[in-house]
C-alpha cells in the first residue's frame, strides 16, 4: 500500500511517500505564494523518485499551517498529531517530540502508540522559532548555515533578551556595537531560543527521551544549546524537516488500513 | 462613592464628529458580526429549535431590547448597569429598576481603549472603555448608574475611569471569602447598596418586592438548570446556542427570558426523546473555562470548536459570562428582610468561583466546580481560555491543570486577544486539541 | 380539686396544640419542597410530646405519689444508648423543650421577624460552658454527701440521686417535661398547674420563695430568648452536653451511625447550610467532605433540605443514605 504525506509549512512544502510502512522517497518545494502548486511539485518530485504515479497512491494526508489548501488530500491531520506519529515511528522510545519550524515551535507529549496526549505551542511570537535565527544571522551578517558552527566556537554566551525578534535584533546590534565576539553572540542567540523551547518542554513534564524535528533541528548550534538547557541529549532523525510529512503519511497509512477493514 | 466630575480625569476629549463616525462604522461592523455569528449557528444545526429565534432577536445589541429599555426609561424607570456578576440584581429588580450588564465584547473598541490605558491591560476593560468613548453600547448609554464591583484589578480601575461619565457605586469584595468577617463586611455592602438603590430610584425595596424579585430569579435559575440538565446527555443543542441563551439573560427581561427558556427546554426535551442529536453522540465533549466571553465578537472560540474538523461540542462552561450567571440560587431560609439580604449576600460572595478569591485552601471552589462539571457533564477536554492581560485566570491555570491531570482529562491553555487576526492560529490549536480528544476516544 | 377533670382538660389542650402544630406543618409542606424534612420533624416532635405527656400524666398521678425513681434511670439509659447509635437525634427530633422553641421560631417566621445570631465565638464558648454546668450537676450529690452537716438526711442513695430533693441526675431529664402537666406544678395560674423544664429544679435548689421568682424569670427569659434566637436553650443545655459527650471521645468516632455527610466536589461552599442551622453549627460548612464530626449537630437535617445542589449533603445511617440534598429549585419529573 502506498500513501503520501504532505506538510505544507510556512516556508517549504515537504512530501513523503510511504510504501508498506517504509519511507520510499521524499520531495520538497518552496511554499512561495501558492502552497497548492508547491505541494503538487513536491508530491510529483517524491513520486518520481520512487518511480510511482499519482494513481498508485491509496491515501493522501496533509498537515502544516496551509493544510486546507493541499491538493489531492483525502484527509488532514494536525501538525502536533503528525509530529507524535513520526517521532515514535523514528524513535520508538520517544515520548516528547519537539518540532521547531520556521515560524512556530511545538512540543508534543505522546504515548507508545504515537498518539499525542498533550501539546504546547509557542506564544504567537517568532522568538522561539527558526525565523528568529534567520533574523539574527542577518544582523550578524553571517550565513544561516554557518551560524551554528560559529556558536560552537564560543566559550560563553553574551546576555541577550529574546522577548521578540525585533527586540532581539536590536539587542544583537548593540552587542555588535559593544564589540562582543560574534561566536558569543551567536551562542547567545541559540541559548535564548533554547530557553524558550526548554520551558515549553518543562511545561509538558520532563521526559528523558526527547526527539527534535523540524527545519531548525538541522542547526548544530541550536542542538548544542538545547542539550545544555535540557540537560540531556536529544535524538535527531536523519531528515528532521520531513517529520511532519512522515507523520502525515503514517496517519494516511493507518487510515487507509482502517478503511480497508 | 464617586460623583460625576466636572472635568474628565481619565478619558480624552473626543470630538463629536469622531465619535459619530467611529460609532457608525463600528456599529455597522458589529451588526455584520452578529448576523454572521447567528448565520453560522443556524448552519451548524439545520434543525435548530424554533425557540432560538427569540434569542437571536434579543441578542441584537442594537435591536429590540434596547428600544424596550428606552421606552421603560421614558416612563420613568431607572436603568442600573453593572460590570461584574457580583452586583445584586435582585435588589435592582426589587426597586423597579432594570439591571443590565455593560461589559463590552467588541474587538474594535479595544483599540480605542488603548488611548486611555496601556495595551497590557485586559482587553475586556480596554474594549469597555473604548465602547464608552464612542457611545457604542446602548445599554451602557442607557444606564443611569453603574455598579462597579472591585474584583480583579481591571474592574477596580474600570469603575474609576468610567466615573468620568457616570455615577459609579463601588462595591468592595473581600478577597478571602470563607471568613465570618468577610461575610459580615460583604453583607454590609449589600445593605449599603440597597439604601443607595432606594435613594436613587426613589422606590423603597419592600419585603414583598424583594421576595418577588428573589422568586423571579429562582424561576430563572430553575429554567437555566433545566437547560443544563439537557446538555448532560447526548447533544440536543449546540454549545453556542446554549451560551447565547445564557448570556442574553444579562440584558433581557428576566421573566420573559425565563418563559422563553422554558419553551426552549420543552422543545429540546422532545428532541431528546426523538434521539435527534445535533451531532454524533461521540463528538468530543468540551468545556470552556477562563476569561468571560462577551457577545458578539468573542464567539470566535466557540465557533472554532464547533466548526472545527474534527468537530467538538461545548457542553459546559465555567465563566462569569456563562453558567455562573445563573447557577446559584438565593438560599432564603426565612422570608424576613434581614434573612433575604443575608441570603443575597451569601449567594453573590460565597458561591462565586471568581479567581479573584482565595481562601484557606486557595480558590478550591473553582477546582471543585470544574471537577464536578467534568464528571457530571462527561467532559472529555477542557479549553482554558485566557485573553492577554487577564492575570487572575492565567495564574490559576497551573492549579487547574494539575487537578484535571489527576483525573486524566486534558486541558488546553488557549491565549488570545481581542482581535480577529489570530483565528488561523487558534484554529490550528483547537483542531490539534480536538484531534487529540478524538484519538483518546478511539484509544 | 378534681384531678380527673383538670387532667382531661389539659389532655384536650395538648391535643389542640398538636392540631396547631399539624396545621403549621401542612402550611410549610405546601409552600415548597425545601421544608419537607421540617414538616416531618414537626410531626415527630408533636407525637413525641403527646407520648411523653400521656406517659407522665398517667404514671405521675397524685394518688400514686409520683413516678418511681427507677423509671428516670430507664429513660436516661434509653436516651443515652440512642445517642450513641443515632447521635443527638433526641435533641432534634424528640425533645419537648426543643419543640417549644421550634414552635416559637415558626411563629416568628410567620410574623416575618428576624432572628438574632449569637456570635460564633460566644456560641463556641457556650457550647464549652455546657460541660461545666454538666460537671457541677454531676458533682453536686458528692459535694452534698460529704458536706457537714448534711443538709438533709440522705436515704436511700438511689432515690436521692435520681428523684429526691437533690436530684442532679434527673435534671438531665428536665427538657422532657412538657409545658403543662396535670400534677402538682410550680406555677399555678387559675388553679392550673404549669410546669416548665428546669422550673422545679430551680425551686428545689433555691427554696420556694426565691425559687418561684427565679423560675418565672427563667421561663420568661427562655421563652423570650427562643423567640429571638433559634433554639436558644440548646446552646446551654446540660442534657445536650451530656449527650454530646458520648460522641466526643475518640473511641466513639464510629458513632453515631446516623450522621450528616458531605460530598466536597459538588459543594460550591455557598454557605446556606451554615446560615440555616438552628444551633449555628459551622462544621457542615467548614469540614471538607465525608462524615461531619461535631458534637453540636442534632441531625435536624435543615441544612440538607436547604442545600440547593444535588447530592452534596446527605443524612446517612451507616453507609445507607436516608435523605440527600436535591436542588430544591428543580421541578421533579412528575410535577
Amino acid at each position: 500500500m502506498i500513501t503520501v504525506g504532505m506538510d505544507l509549512g510556512t516556508q517549504r512544502v515537504k512530501a513523503v511517500v510511504l510504501k508498506d510502512g517504509a519511507v520510499a522517497s521524499r520531495g520538497q518545494a518552496l511554499s512561495s505564494f501558492d502552497p497548492t502548486k508547491a505541494a503538487e511539485q513536491a508530491v510529483e518530485e517524491a513520486l518520481k523518485a520512487a518511480g510511482l504515479k499519482l494513481s498508485d497512491v491509496s491515501y493522501f494526508a496533509a498537515t502544516g499551517s496551509a493544510m486546507d489548501m493541499a491538493p489531492y488530500a483525502n484527509g488532514t491531520v494536525s501538525m502536533m498529531g503528525a509530529d507524535a506519529k513520526a517521532g515514535v515511528y523514528l524513535f520508538p522510545k520517544a515520548r516528547t517530540i519537539v518540532d521547531v519550524g520556521a515560524e512556530e515551535a511545538r512540543a508534543v507529549k505522546c504515548n507508545e502508540k504515537g498518539i499525542m496526549v498533550d501539546f504546547v505551542v509557542n506564544e504567537r511570537c517568532a522568538a522561539g522559532a527558526g525565523a528568529f535565527i534567520e533574523a539574527m544571522a542577518r544582523a550578524l551578517e553571517v550565513k544561516l548555515e554557518d551560524l551554528g558552527q560559529l556558536a560552537l566556537k564560543a566559550e560563553r554566551a553574551s546576555p541577550i533578551n529574546a522577548s521578540c525578534v525585533i527586540f532581539g535584533e536590536s539587542d544583537v546590534v548593540s552587542l555588535i556595537h559593544r564589540q562582543e565576539s560574534k561566536p558569543e553572540i551567536a551562542r547567545a542567540v541559540f541559548d535564548a531560543m533554547a530557553d524558550r523551547i526548554s520551558s515549553m518542554v518543562h511545561r509538558l513534564g520532563v521526559n528523558p527521551d526527547v526527539v527534535l524535528v523540524g527545519g531548525v533541528a538541522k542547526d548544530v548550534g541550536f542542538i548544542d544549546s538545547l542539550n545544555r538547557k535540557l540537560g540531556l541529549t536529544v535524538s535527531i532523525p536523519q531528515y528532521p524537516d520531513y517529520a511532519g510529512a512522515l507523520g502525515a503519511a503514517l496517519t494516511a497509512a493507518s487510515r487507509a488500513k482502517g478503511a480497508q477493514k | 462613592m464617586m460623583n460625576e466630575p466636572v472635568e474628565k480625569r481619565y478619558m480624552p476629549e473626543v470630538s463629536r464628529k469622531e465619535i459619530d463616525e467611529l460609532k457608525t462604522t463600528m456599529k455597522a461592523a458589529s451588526q455584520k458580526v452578529m448576523a454572521e455569528n447567528i448565520e453560522r449557528m443556524k448552519k451548524a444545526d439545520p434543525k435548530r429549535p424554533e425557540a432560538m429565534k427569540y434569542f437571536d432577536e434579543i441578542s441584537n445589541l442594537f435591536g429590540k431590547r434596547q428600544e424596550e429599555i428606552a421606552a421603560e426609561k421614558a416612563k420613568g424607570k431607572k436603568v442600573i448597569g453593572y460590570m461584574c456578576l457580583f452586583a445584586p440584581t435582585e435588589l435592582i429588580l426589587a426597586a423597579d429598576a432594570i439591571p443590565v450588564r455593560v461589559n463590552s465584547g467588541w474587538y474594535d473598541t479595544s483599540k480605542l481603549g488603548d488611548r486611555v490605558v496601556p495595551v497590557e491591560v485586559c482587553p475586556v476593560i480596554r474594549s469597555t472603555i473604548g465602547a464608552k468613548m464612542i457611545e457604542l453600547s446602548p445599554f451602557m448609554e442607557q444606564s443611569d448608574a453603574l455598579i462597579s464591583v472591585l474584583t480583579c484589578d481591571g474592574m477596580t480601575k474600570l469603575g474609576e475611569i468610567l466615573s468620568d461619565y457616570k455615577t459609579i457605586w463601588g462595591m468592595n469584595v473581600p478577597r478571602i471569602k470563607d471568613s465570618t468577617q468577610s461575610l459580615r463586611f460583604w453583607n454590609d455592602e449589600i445593605k449599603q447598596m440597597k439604601n443607595q438603590i432606594e435613594t436613587f430610584t426613589g422606590n423603597k425595596i419592600t419585603r414583598n418586592k424583594l421576595k418577588e424579585a428573589i422568586e423571579l430569579s429562582h424561576r430563572a435559575t430553575k429554567a437555566f438548570r433545566r437547560l443544563q440538565e439537557l446538555r448532560k446527555g447526548s447533544p440536543v443543542i449546540m454549545g453556542r446556542d446554549a451560551m447565547l441563551v445564557n448570556q442574553t439573560f444579562l440584558w433581557d427581561d428576566k421573566l420573559r427570558w425565563t418563559q422563553k427558556t422554558e419553551a426552549l427546554c420543552d422543545e429540546l426535551e422532545k428532541r431528546a426523546q426523538r434521539k435527534d442529536w445535533v451531532c454524533s453522540p461521540d463528538t468530543p465533549r468540551v468545556m470552556i473555562t477562563g476569561t468571560p466571553m462577551f457577545w458578539p465578537d468573542n464567539w470566535k472560540l466557540p465557533t472554532l470548536v464547533e466548526e472545527s474538523n474534527p468537530q467538538g461540542i461545548i457542553v459546559a462552561d465555567e465563566q462569569c459570562s456563562g453558567e455562573r450567571i445563573l447557577n446559584d440560587p438565593v438560599g432564603v431560609d426565612e422570608w424576613s428582610m434581614d434573612d433575604m439580604l443575608n441570603a443575597i449576600g451569601e449567594r453573590y460572595l460565597m458561591a462565586s468561583t471568581c479567581p479573584c478569591f482565595t481562601s484557606k485552601d486557595g480558590n478550591e471552589d473553582r477546582i471543585n466546580w470544574l471537577l464536578n462539571k467534568v464528571k457530571d457533564w462527561k467532559v472529555q477536554g477542557v479549553v482554558y481560555y485566557v485573553v492577554r492581560g487577564c492575570m487572575l485566570y492565567a495564574m490559576e491555570y497551573t492549579r487547574v491543570k494539575k487537578a484535571l491531570d489527576k483525573i486524566n482529562v486534558p486541558v488546553y491553555y488557549l491565549d488570545t486577544e481581542y482581535t480577529r487576526e489570530d483565528v488561523g492560529q487558534m484554529k490550528t490549536r483547537v483542531e490539534a486539541f480536538l484531534e487529540m480528544l478524538t484519538a483518546r476516544v478511539d484509544m | 380539686m378534681d384531678w380527673g377533670i383538670v387532667g382531661d382538660i389539659l389532655r384536650l389542650t395538648a391535643l389542640g396544640g398538636l392540631g396547631v402544630a399539624g396545621v403549621i406543618a401542612v402550611l410549610i409542606w405546601k409552600k415548597n419542597r425545601s421544608t419537607r424534612v421540617t414538616f416531618l420533624r414537626f410531626v415527630i416532635q408533636a407525637t413525641a410530646l403527646a407520648a411523653i405527656f400521656y406517659v407522665l400524666s398517667y404514671t405521675v398521678s397524685p394518688a400514686s405519689g409520683g413516678l418511681p425513681p427507677i423509671m428516670f434511670l430507664y429513660v436516661m439509659v434509653a436516651v443515652f444508648a440512642m445517642t450513641i447509635v443515632l447521635g443527638r437525634v433526641f435533641c432534634g427530633w424528640l425533645c419537648p423543650f426543643g419543640f417549644i422553641m421550634d414552635l416559637e421560631s415558626q411563629i416568628r417566621r410567620a410574623a416575618k421577624i428576624r432572628y438574632r445570631i449569637v456570635p460564633d465565638k460566644f456560641n463556641v464558648a457556650l457550647h464549652k460552658s455546657r460541660y461545666v454546668i454538666l460537671l457541677v450537676f454531676l458533682l453536686l450529690p458528692v459535694v452534698l454527701w460529704f458536706s457537714d452537716p448534711r443538709p438533709i438526711m440522705v436515704s436511700p442513695l438511689m432515690a436521692q440521686l435520681l428523684a429526691g430533693h437533690y436530684r442532679p441526675y434527673s435534671v438531665l431529664l428536665d427538657p422532657l417535661i412538657p409545658f403543662i402537666v396535670p400534677w402538682k406544678g410550680q406555677v399555678i395560674v387559675d388553679q392550673v398547674n404549669l410546669t416548665y423544664p428546669y422550673a422545679l429544679s430551680i425551686i428545689t435548689y433555691a427554696g420556694t420563695n426565691i425559687g418561684q421568682i427565679l423560675a418565672i424569670a427563667f421561663v420568661g427569659t427562655t421563652l423570650a430568648g427562643a423567640f429571638a434566637v433559634r433554639r436558644v436553650w440548646c446552646r446551654f443545655c446540660p442534657t445536650g452536653a451530656s449527650l454530646a459527650v458520648v460522641n466526643r471521645f475518640k473511641g466513639f468516632k464510629w458513632a453515631p451511625i446516623l450522621h450528616i455527610s458531605k460530598d466536597e466536589e459538588k459543594c460550591t461552599k455557598c454557605g446556606v447550610c451554615k446560615r440555616v442551622c438552628p444551633v449555628q453549627v459551622n462544621e457542615v460548612y467548614e469540614q471538607k467532605s465525608g462524615k461531619i464530626i461535631t458534637s453540636q449537630c442534632m441531625v435536624c437535617a435543615r441544612c440538607v433540605e436547604m442545600c440547593p445542589y444535588e447530592d452534596v449533603l446527605m443524612v446517612k445511617l451507616g453507609s445507607k443514605t436516608l435523605f440527600k440534598s436535591r436542588n430544591w429549585l428543580e421541578p421533579s419529573r412528575n410535577e
